[in-house]
Parts: C-alpha cells; structure tokens; sequence
C-alpha cells in the first residue's frame, strides 16, 4: 500500500502547516505538563530538603527529660541504613579573660548537619566559609557578640567548667538555629566529646539530648513505626511537615505551578482544536476522492485514526525531547538559586500526566472535527457541497469543555481553580454573544469606500463568522495570559507584603516581667520601637473535657503541639493579623475562657465550649473554649496556640515576657551593649531565617518565570492556528483588491485597521475575563483581597492591537511581493 | 455483494423514474424529475444540456456518489438505492472509474502513486506495473515521479485517465473531462478517453456541453431542467 502509506506518513504531514500547528501544539502541551510535573516534584524534595536543614536533618528525636536514649535505638536506625547523628544542649557559664556569661551551648557529633550546612567565619575580618561539620574536640565556634561580651579574640581559650577550649572560630548561622524559642543566651558549639570532660553535666541538669535522623521517606517511616511504641513522654518526634511556614511555601508554590501548567495546556487544546479543524476541512476534497475510488467511511475513519496515533506518539516523543533538557534548564536555576548542587533526577511517574494530556487533547480535540470527515458526502468530487455549519460541531465543544476542565481539576486538584476558569470563560463567551450581535447590528450601515477604515469595518463585517472565532481565540489566549500573570504579581506581592521590610528579626525572650518596661523603654529611646509584649508561661496541654489528652486524640494525628510544651500566653486584645473564625473574644473583664489557634483545633477536634486543662509546672489549669482564631505563623511576631483572657487562667503563674522587633543589620553591634545592659534577657536572631524564606521565594520566581515563557509559547502556537484558518481568504480578497486597482498602501492600512480593532476587542474582552477569574481565584485560593490592575491590565488590549496589526501585515506579505495575477492563480 | 450479478445480457445500468430534490432555507428545488433511460454494457453515451440543467447530479446518482430522492438506479445489476455506504464504495471500487473535469489528483502523490491509489483500495495485485503500464499507455512514461503541480494541465488529465482505467473498470463517468483544457489539449484526451474505452470495452458515460465531444458518442441524452429529452441517436443524426 505504497500509495495509501505515503497519504498518512508524518513526515508528508509536517508539510502542511495546520499539522504543523496541531503537532506543535501537542509538543507544547506535553513539554509544559511534563517540565512542571518534574520541576514541582523536584521543588518539592528541594525545599523539604531547604527545610530539612532546619532540623539539621530529616528528622529529630529530642529526649527533654535529660536523660540519653538508649543505645539500641540508634543502633537499630543504623542498622535500617539511616545516617544518624547527636547533640546536646545545655546552658551553663562560660569564663574569658576577665568575664563570664550565660551560654546556650550546642555540643555536637562529627556527622553534625545530616542536612544543611554552617557558616562560620576564621576571624573577625575573614570571610564567610560554608562547611558541614562542627568544631573539632578541643575547640569552639561563638557567637560574635560573645568577642566582646567576654573581651576574646580568636584563638583565645575560653573556660567551660573545667575544660580550656581553643575559639577557633565565630559561629554566623547553624541551619538548625531558627525556630526554638528554647534557645537561651548567644551560642557556644563545641564538640560532643569534650562534654563528659567539663563536668558541667550532673545528674538533674537541665539537659537536651537530640538525635538527627536522614535517610529515605520509606526508611525513615519504618524507624519511626518501630520506634513509635517506645517513646515516652518527654520524647518528642519532629519532622519538617511539621514547619507550618514552610509547608505553606510549598503548597502555594505547588498550587501557582500547577495552575500555570493548566492555563498552558488549554492554550494548547485551543490551537488543537482551531488547528485540527483546519486541517479537516482541507481534507474534504481528499476525502471525497477517496470515497469516489471506492474508500468505505469505515476506511476512511481508520485511516485518519492511524494519522492521529501517529501525531499522538511523535507529540510526546517530541514533547519529552523538549521538555527534559528544560527541566535539566530549571535544575540549574534552581541549584544557582540555592547556591547548592540539585539533583537532576527524572521521576518516571511525574511523566504520567503529560502523556494523558497528549492522549486527551487529542481525542477530545482533534478527534471530532476528524471524525466527521467520515461523513464528507462522495458527491463532492462533482459539485462543492454546502460546508459546516458550526452546529454539528457543539456537541464536540462540550465533550472539550468537559475534558480540559478534567484536566485541569486533575492537575490543579482544585476544584475553585476549575469553577474560577469556567466562570471566566462562561462570561467571556456570554460577552462574545453581545459583541458579535452588536458587530452584525452597527457594521452592516457600513459600506466600502476608498478610506482605509471603512474598509476595515467592511473587512470585519464581511468575514464576521471568522472574526467572532479569532477574537474568541485570541481572548481566551489574553484571558489565559493575563490571569498567570496576575496572579504572579498579587502572589509576589503577596510574600513580600507577608515579610515587609522591616519585618521584625530578633526576638527578645525571657524578659522578667518586671524589667518588661525598662527593655521596653531602652529600645523606645533608641529608635526601634518593641511589637506587642507578650507574657509567656510553659505549660502542656494534658486534658479534653476531662480525659487524658493522649487517649482521646489518636496517635496517626501526631499532633506536635501535644508533645511538647505550649507557650502560652494572656492578651488584651486580639493581635491584628489574627482573625476569630468561630465564637468571639474575651469582654473586657472576663476572666475565664482561652481561644484556640484554628490548625490545631481543626486536628483535636475542638469546638466551642470543648474544656482543656492544661499543665503548668505542678498547677493544673482548666478552661472552656471560648473562641477559635486564625494566626498568621510566617508574620515573624510572637504567635500563640493558646491565649487567655488577662487575669484570667495564667494569672499567678510564672510568667516571662517575649516580643520581637526589627533591627537593621548595621546596627547589630548595639545588641552587645544590649546584652551587657539585660544579661538574662534571651536574644533570638532569626535575620537568618527570613533570608531563607525569601531565598525560598526567589526560586519560586524564577519557576514561574520560566513557565510564563511556556504559556507565551503555546499563545504564539494558538495565534499561528487561528490565523492560519483564513489565511489563504484573505490572500486571495487582497489580490482581488490590487488586480481590481487597489492601492498598495490602502490595502496595507485597511488590513491593519481591522487587525488592529481585533486585537482591541480581544485584549478588552480577554483582560475582562481574567480580572473576573482572578478576583474568583483570589477569593478562594490565595485568600487575599482582591483589587484591580489597571497598571497590568489597561496596556494588554493596546499591546493585542498593535501585535495583532503587525501580524496582519506581515501576513500580507506575499500579497504584495507578487504580482496579483500569479498570487491568484497560486491560491486557485 | 450478493447484488452484483454481471449478467452480459442486462443493460448496464438502468434508471428507473428518477427524482432528486434539495431542500433549501424557504422551499425544496426539484433538481432532476422522473428521469427513466437504459444504457447498455460497451455502449458509449453522453448526457448534454445547459449550465444547471441537471446532467452533473444525474451524473453522480448514475454513478452512486449520491442516492436519488425517488426511483431507482441499477449499476451492473446491483440496485444502488438498496446498497449502504460502504457496499457503494466497494461497488465503485471494482467495477466504476472516474474522470474529472478538474483532474481531482491528490497534490501529494507522484503520477505514479495516484494510479497506484485505487488499485491498493481494490486489493488488486502487483499495483505498481499495472500502474506503469497505464501511465506508458498514456504517454507519460517519463513522468512517473512528477508531482500533478509539476504537470501540465493536459498532463494532469492523462493521469486522471490512466487512474480512471487503471482498476479495469465496467463503467466509466466523465464529468467535462475536456471543459478545463484548451481545443487542442482537449481533442487529444478526448481522443485518448475514447481510444482506451474502445481497447478495454468499458461501458462510457460522460457529460458534456462540448458537441464535438458528444457527437462522438453513440448516444446522446440532452437534459433540460431536469428532464430528460428523447435519446438521440447520434449516427442517426450522422446520417
């Protein structure tokens, strides 16, 4: 079947440009859901690894009871082919050379980070280093403020009970030096092994024993199943999920990738569809030969089935050809980002859904208007028959709608993010209705002439049916775009309003509530003014409604807040960037009751009116439930899962202080005098950590960067389908026009004119559609307000305008180069 | 195809009261009315008439591309209106070949692979000497590899006719296969068409609005708004 072979060969296809753009299509849609279904899982491991330096591994078993944990336990995580590693911590005094001071000390293991990584820096003057080791026995790496707090140098000794250490270096960031507001007074790490020999730890010391676990999920999970029964009370389990803020990163990040990837695919099943349906019509003739020389239907069904089959599998071959040295493209980015190398790692099952968007474009899109070429009656070989009406081809819209919004739904797994699209798109079609109505009702009064503009009004009229479906095409392209980019800006935005720059980085702890007012007053002076002081006692949540907390909340919750001990606090008033989700807060002068953090309600189980009793040293606490509030975890400011009334539960217990405040890092040298001014007043640089999130941010950024390029790429596709569509209409009009007398430039500024007004109508209608999808995706995704962006939106119908008027120009090209009686017998 | 019955003594096709209308927007056009003829096997017949008459969709219901509104049409013995979709091609694929007034090559096959195409559909055998034979005996034995965009028009049409002959057809239909080409051309492929259908002993039934063409016919139907006129017996009018 040499002959019939040679009808179907791709290779012949490639030739006609609507397969061109069909095949170019699938090639993008599949690279774009392959990149981001590879980049999100590899952003994933990265960030949980970026997180997981804040434990300093993958997870962290912490014994509080001041006790190691016995030797079998880690034993066994070796033997599970788990790395492990050991720290202690403890508080003690250190002497220099002719003061002391409280030190928080870290003594760690030699496999100390499992994850992240330490900069340290040899001298005062010496530049930063990275490393992933502690200090070796003998020696210690302090805080810089300890220089002067202790008046050291470098290489100077430093007196740990009864040990003389060598400081042979100044501690700038440990990864896993952030979140715990345990840690009290500026650091010292040494090593573990020099711990015995300074005989500061005795029996009843309070002491922490932590052990660093990393390894696989799956071993990781197993250790921790054959762990679990063992633990005690005082052992706490933590792992990075736990981090709330990061956690949120990441869904969001994962939630604007999949969202870019939907809004790329649908541009892809648009140039699809317009494209596929193209290269149908220009098959009728063939079609009808076929059938004349004796093709049945059924033959001829098959033989455009083969021919998509082959489209199908040369659109994924080729779109994981595109797709893996970009994913390896976003790798790099992403390792540059990080400063550290990223794996480059193919996850076969992250492929999974690029070839189920090839197989759906295909058959939802392609399919129909393919399937009816087997209806192309034989008689059309004789005499051309009337052609499609547009209505046989709604119940394929249907089919498409349907499938597109499954896909997205699939890869989003938001069903607001489907209704917000479909509700944009339902209104853009509703506009399209009135717009066209209106086009038929004004244009019709309109008759040619020698101006240019109304032969442009003449040219839209006349081909309205096709400039209706251009300027369907184009605005949902617009409306697609604009929402991505929208949505980037309000979601950049959106961090960088959630970390300001003056967002607070230090936390003070500790404060005695007597010298609240004199630290209070201090920094007031100097300019940098405290947020909200707030009390703190340390208490465990023990009871709900009378029984024993850990009975009536299932061990799978593994609720982290049960096992450790709350900060707990009492409040005049609400903080403002917390929000009360159910019942109300407290009146003034009530004295019972506690509001509950949201999160953590949600997994106990609490509602109103539930009592909890807490643990407060031997004292024991019960309160009713009296409102549920949402906290905003990332703000950087002191946050509570538990606040009472004032005077109300935690009156009389022992209460110290805490607040946050920002310093710019110029003035960090002031915290020194600081210090010596409140000795036992606990300082928490956290400027470190805020680095991270917003270096966590930037990768993001330039993940979405990237995927805007996608999207531009498939609009560029979607455009070259629909223009396509009447190209040669076109041509053959403009041809008319000169061998009719047409000037040249007339029929070059008509043309523009008419493009031009398409493209105005689309941007409008398009940025229309997107402002209404946004303000929905907004509403229910991003939980932000919405407001409108005139700044972004007003310039995208001109920009439409002026491209579209280009392109129109440019299409006219052969019209002009040649002359009209060639151009018209080419296009016969 | 239990409905084929090459019987040599029954016409070739008969045409019993033939009607066609179309519906349009406001009212239904009767394109052809009771149109009833014989045609016998090796005959050679044209249908003439004006622009619009009727001859090009009485053409195509003649040759099952179409099925009539009324009345019936029996091609080789097989009743068409009774026939699906399929049995029809399959019908034209053994035993009718086409040729077109504007050629109807498919652009992206050479001469030779557009012979080929109908008797790859036929499952015949050995396609392509067939297939060269054909394109020798129309004088292109030199262009098998053109494409019908590298070909002349009159060029274009031998090729047509090669395929038209090349699944040894019982039956030929010609529709204006001279109306696109000028005198001269015209008069060599209209010399050709009828050469061939002499060699082959295929049964020709072609419309025209060129006399010349027509006359060379043994018979002549002329079609008036959709009705037939009485046959016309061509060496009558000869004589």
């Amino acid at each position: 079947m040499a002959a019939a072979k040679k009808l179907m060969s791709v290779r012949r296809d490639w030739r006609e440009r609507d397969v061109r753009v069909v095949l170019a299509a699938l090639i993008i849609a599949v690279a774009t859901v392959a990149t981001i279904a590879l980049f999100a899982s590899q952003l994933q491991r990265t960030l949980v690894s970026s997180a997981s330096s804040f434990l300093a591994a993958d997870r962290q078993l912490e014994a509080e009871n001041g006790r190691p944990v016995p030797e079998p336990w880690v034993t066994e995580a070796l033997e599970r082919g788990l790395e492990t590693g050991r720290m202690v911590e403890f508080s003690t005094m250190v002497f220099g050379t002719d003061a002391f001071q409280l030190v928080s000390i870290k003594a760690v293991s030699n496999e100390y980070p499992l994850r992240g990584e330490l900069e340290i820096q040899g001298d005062s003057e010496g530049s930063r280093v990275q490393v992933q080791n502690g200090p070796a026995p003998g020696e210690v790496w302090i805080n810089p403020r300890l220089l002067r707090l202790l008046d050291i140098q470098i290489g100077d000794t430093l007196e740990v009970g009864s040990r003389n250490l060598t400081v042979s270096g100044l501690l700038l960031r440990e990864p896993d030096g952030g979140f715990s507001l345990s840690a009290l007074a500026p650091r010292v790490m040494m090593h573990v092994d020099d711990v015995a020999s300074t005989g500061v730890i005795q029996e009843g010391s309070r002491v922490e024993y932590v052990y660093l676990f990393a390894g696989d999920d799956a071993a990781l999970e197993g250790y921790y199943q054959w762990l679990q029964p063992q633990l005690g009370p005082s052992h706490e389990w933590e792992g990075v999920r736990d981090g709330e803020t990061f956690s949120r990163s990441l869904d969001r990040a994962e939630s604007f990738l999949l969202l870019g990837g939907s809004l790329a695919v649908l541009l892809a099943a648009v140039a699809v569809a317009v494209a596929s349906r193209q290269y149908a019509l220009s098959q009728r003739d063939t079609v009808a030969l076929l059938k004349t020389l004796g093709l049945g239907s059924s033959g001829i069904g098959q033989l455009y089935l083969k021919r998509l089959a082959l489209w199908g599998v040369t659109g994924m071959i080729g779109g994981l050809l595109v797709a893996v040295p970009l994913f390896w493209l976003l790798t790099r980015l992403l390792s540059e980002a990080l400063d550290r190398p990223v794996e480059f790692l193919l996850d076969s099952s992250a492929l999974t859904p690029a070839l189920l968007t090839a197989l759906v474009s295909l058959f939802a899109f392609a399919y129909p208007p393919i399937r009816r070429l087997r209806n192309v009656p034989a008689m059309r070989v004789l005499r051309s028959q009337p052609g499609e009406t547009g209505r046989e081809a709604l119940p394929d819209m249907l089919i498409a709608i349907v499938a597109v919004f499954g896909l997205v739904w699939l890869y989003a797994g938001e069903l607001s993010l489907v209704i917000a699209l479909l509700g944009g798109l339902a209104l853009l079609l509703g506009a399209l209705g009135v717009l066209g109505w209106l086009l038929v009702a004004t244009l019709r009064k309109v008759r040619g002439g020698g101006h240019a503009w109304r032969l442009a009004l003449v040219g839209l009229y006349r081909h309205r049916r096709a400039s209706l479906s251009q300027i369907a095409v184009f605005a949902m392209t617009l409306m697609l775009a604009t929402t991505l980019i929208l949505v980037r800006t309000s979601l950049l935005d959106d961090w960088q309003a959630q970390l300001p720059d003056d967002a607070p980085n230090h936390f003070l702890i500790n404060i005695a509530p007597d010298a609240v007012d004199e630290v209070a007053g201090y920094w007031e002076e100097r300019g940098q003014p405290l947020d909200q002081l707030y009390p703190m006692v340390r208490g465990r949540l023990t009871e709900l409604n009378g029984q024993p907390v850990k009975e009536v909340v299932s061990k799978d919750q593994r609720v982290g807040a049960l096992n450790r001990e709350l900060n707990l606090t009492w409040m005049p008033s609400l903080p403002a960037d917390n929000s009360i989700v159910e019942g109300s807060w407290f009146e003034e002068g009530q004295k019972d009751g506690v509001s509950v953090e949201a999160e953590l309600a949600g997994k106990l189980g609490l509602v109103l009116g539930d009592e909890l009793t807490f643990t407060i040293g031997s004292d024991k606490v019960t309160e009713t439930v009296t409102s549920i509030r949402t906290v905003q975890w990332d703000s950087m400011k002191p946050n509570f899962y538990m606040a009472f009334p004032p005077e109300g539960g935690l009156t009389n217990m022992p209460a110290t202080w805490i607040t946050s405040f920002h310093l710019p890092r110029d003035r960090k040298s002031e915290l020194n005098e600081f210090s010596r001014r409140f000795p036992t007043v606990s300082l928490l640089e956290i400027d470190n950590v805020i680095e991270r999130i917003q270096e966590i941010v930037r990768q993001v950024t330039q993940a979405i960067e990237a995927i805007l390029v996608l999207i531009l790429a498939a609009a560029l596709v979607v455009m070259a389908a629909v223009v396509s569509a009447t190209l040669q209409d076109r041509q053959r009009e403009g041809a008319l026009l000169r061998t009719l007398g047409g000037r040249q430039s007339l029929l070059v500024r008509s043309t523009m004119l008419e493009f031009a007004l398409l493209g105005a109508f689309a941007g409008i209608l398009g940025v229309a559609a997107a402002e209404a999808a946004v303000w929905a995706l907004q509403f229910r995704m991003f939980e932000g307000a919405f407001s409108w962006h005139w700044q972004v939106v007003l310039p995208i119908p001109i920009i439409s305008a002026v491209v579209l008027s280009l392109f129109g120009r440019w299409q006219l090209r052969p019209v002009l180069s040649v002359s009209p009686m060639l151009l018209l017998r080419r296009l016969e | 195809m239990q409905t084929i019955n090459p019987d040599s003594q029954r016409p070739m096709l008969r045409v019993e009261n033939l009607t066609h209308r179309v519906s349009l927007e406001t009212d239904t056009l009767t394109i052809l009315k009771g149109v009833s003829l014989e045609i016998n096997r090796g005959e050679s017949v044209a249908i003439v008439g004006r622009s619009g008459s009727g001859k090009t969709t009485l053409l195509g219901l003649l040759a099952g591309l179409d099925t009539p509104t009324e009345g019936n049409v029996e091609l080789d013995g097989a009743v068409i209106s009774q026939l699906s979709e399929d049995e029809r091609a399959q019908l034209r694929a053994h035993r009718v070949g086409f040729v077109f007034q504007s050629f109807q090559l498919l652009p992206a096959l050479t001469a030779l692979e557009n012979v080929m195409l109908p008797l790859e559909l036929a499952g015949m055998e050995a396609p392509e000497k067939r297939a060269r034979e054909l394109l020798e005996r129309v004088g292109l034995g030199e262009r098998l590899v053109h494409t019908p965009r590298q070909l002349s028009g009159g060029e274009q049409q031998r090729v047509a006719i090669a395929r038209a002959f090349a699944s040894d057809p019982a039956i030929l239909f010609a529709d204006e296969p001279t109306g696109n080409l000028d005198n001269r051309t015209g008069q060599e492929i209209s010399d050709l068409l009828m050469a061939l259908n002499q060699e082959q002993g295929t049964t020709l039934v072609m419309v025209t609005h060129d006399e010349q063409l027509a006359a060379r016919c043994a018979r002549q139907f002329h079609i008036e708004a959709g009705e037939l006129t009485e046959p016309v017996n061509e060496r009558e009018l000869a004589d």
